[in-house]
């Protein structure tokens, strides 16, 4: 899609004067209320926040639920089943720690269970992304603590 | 509010480009003279100084801590300065600012405040630039690591619009022709030199697909600066004040994904009751508007801004602005100050830049812009990840 030749992360670090650490990528802090999905996605499970009370699912979790605002609740399963609703493509102009990575899509996906959430779309043919069409969960160990759900297309 | 309790009589700016040599403190010191000198009021009338926090300080010379602990009263010799804060919310600090200013009039505690926006952002780097403006619009835990940028989301919207709509990516495009054309009329502008065309967006640099160079606004440093007081005062000491007729606002979300409307499609049916209730507070309709001030940032929010504000059905104005009724000479002019994607992005100041240009326009001072004749029109802005919308109706007049 883009005719630009992509500037290698090389060219950019010699350029800009870069170190090591400018090209660290960012990873989640896990708060208090959101552990518990980085603890089961390092197991390579999908969980969602659900209100005992009223059955609110929050993605992003909160505090306490932002529909009712009670404190209980459970961490349920997700089916790992959800679809595309809107992408981009990264081509140009990012943070230099995900330069290496260009191009690389971005997703608003729909999971089964009625959240959206934003994640990369990987394994795909860029010219196959559709909006709509059906994604499954997979896991990429990003380090030794923190494991990022990414999504992919289903084959048919 | 009463319908016209409050107006702005004068502004100051200057122009917005690289300058790295002109500090922050220096920009806003000079717009806060040029909008006391516009407004013709002494620099003792002055009973309240706003800033906007400006966006990515520099901690060795703080300008917002300077100005929260009241730097820009003494700098500017305010002798009767009573109140001085700072306020924001990000692109929608016009609207706080103004908000805050009314109630600070309502209040009595005095008749004239002075708002100021100051940026320079070619202060830092283009790496802490990028690190920022991936935070700013995304959430640090749940969008950054996966690679998120304010331009991917806007690419993300801009595509599930076109998706939806139909609307084509010419259509998108010709948003950053007229907002140029528009831009080419400003002496303040940071590109007006040169026109663009369709042919020459579409085929720029790819940044976030369906995104490219030209579809994304450019950071620049800038200010800009407003005096606002009573009516009853403005009717005496001003030749043509411009009058706070209707407001109307709402809050969606923080981050994208829990938005209100889930489909985008819908993004109108969200918006419209918002300029709708505007419309309603300022005793007019659409067809009154002689000026529609849009800030989008990015051309596709400058459409759905459209789609909401009755000028055409909404999903139709990608249609509308292609046939240049939206540029200068059109029957919709729309965003006379070429805004973020050609006068320049200037952080908080974007909207603060589309007020003041909407007050010179009120008030005939808007030069080459000039929209002949120009009695009311609408404004709006909008914060974050497109978290809120604001939509106000200003007039040269109280409509009877």
């Amino acid at each position: 899609m883009s005719k630009h030749e992509p500037i290698s992360i090389d060219t950019i670090k010699a350029m800009m004067n870069l170190t090591d650490e400018d090209l660290k990528k960012p990873l989640p802090l896990p708060t208090k209320w959101s552990q518990p999905f980085w603890d089961a996605a390092r197991q390579h499970r999908l969980v969602l926040r659900k209100c005992s009370a009223c059955g609110n699912i929050d993605h992003p979790p909160y505090l306490y639920c932002t529909a009712c605002q009670a404190d209980e609740h459970e961490w349920i399963e997700a089916s790992g089943k959800g679809t595309l609703f809107a992408y981009a493509i990264n081509y140009f102009g990012v943070p230099f720690p995900f330069w290496a990575d260009l191009p690389y899509v971005l997703g608003m996906i729909d999971l089964a269970e009625g959240v959206r959430m934003i994640s990369n779309i990987v394994e795909c043919d860029f010219d196959e992304l559709k909006n709509g069409m059906e994604l499954e969960v997979v896991f990429d160990d990003v380090s030794e603590e923190i494991t990022l759900p990414k999504w992919r297309p289903i084959e048919k | 509010m009463d319908r016209g309790e409050f107006a702005i009589i004068g502004t100051g700016e200057v122009p917005c480009g690289n300058y790295p040599e002109r500090t922050e403190f220096e920009t806003a010191y000079t717009v806060a003279r040029a909008a006391i000198r516009d407004a013709g009021i002494d620099v003792g009338d002055i009973g309240a100084i706003l800033c906007a926090q400006h966006i990515m300080s520099n901690p060795d010379n703080d300008y917002n801590t300077e100005m929260v602990f009241g730097r820009l009263p003494e700098a500017i010799g305010a002798r009767d300065c009573k109140i001085t804060c700072m306020t924001s919310s990000g692109g929608a600090s016009s609207f706080s600012l103004r908000k805050t200013a009314e109630g600070i009039l309502h209040s009595g505690e005095t008749d004239t405040v002075l708002v100021v926006h100051a940026q320079r952002f070619s202060q830092f780097t283009p790496n802490e630039q990028a690190k920022y403006f991936s935070i700013a619009g995304s959430d640090v835990e749940w969008e950054v690591p996966y690679g998120m940028t304010y331009n991917a989301l806007a690419a993300m919207i801009t595509q599930a619009y076109m998706s939806i709509t139909g609307t084509t990516i010419e259509q998108v495009a010709s948003v950053c022709v007229a907002n140029r054309k528009w831009a080419m009329l400003q002496p303040n502008a940071m590109f007006n030199q040169k026109e663009i065309t369709v042919d020459k967006v579409v085929n720029a640099r790819m940044v976030s697909y369906p995104l490219t160079t030209l579809m994304c606004n450019v950071l620049g440093d800038g200010g800009s600066a407003f005096i606002m007081t009573t009516a009853e005062k403005a009717k005496k000491i001003c030749d043509k004040p411009v009058y706070v007729l209707g407001e109307a606002s709402d809050y969606s979300h923080r981050t994208i994904t829990r938005a209100g409307m889930k489909d985008f499609a819908s993004m109108a049916e969200y918006l419209s009751p918002i300029a709708g209730l505007a419309y309603e507070r300022s005793g007019l309709g659409p067809e009154d508007m002689d000026i529609y001030q849009v800030y989008g940032s990015y051309p596709c929010i400058q459409l759905i801004i459209m789609d909401a504000l009755g000028i055409c059905d909404p999903g139709t104005s990608g249609a509308l602005v292609e046939s240049g009724e939206t540029s200068p000479g059109g029957k919709y002019p729309v965003t006379t100050n070429g805004e973020a994607l050609s006068f320049g992005h200037t952080g908080t100041g974007v909207g603060i830049a589309l007020l003041v240009e909407s007050v010179r326009q009120l008030q005939g001072k808007a030069g080459k812009a000039q929209v002949e004749g120009a009695r009311f029109l609408v404004e709006n802005t909008g914060g974050g990840a497109f978290m809120d919308c604001h939509f106000t109706i200003l007039g040269n007049e109280i409509p009877g």
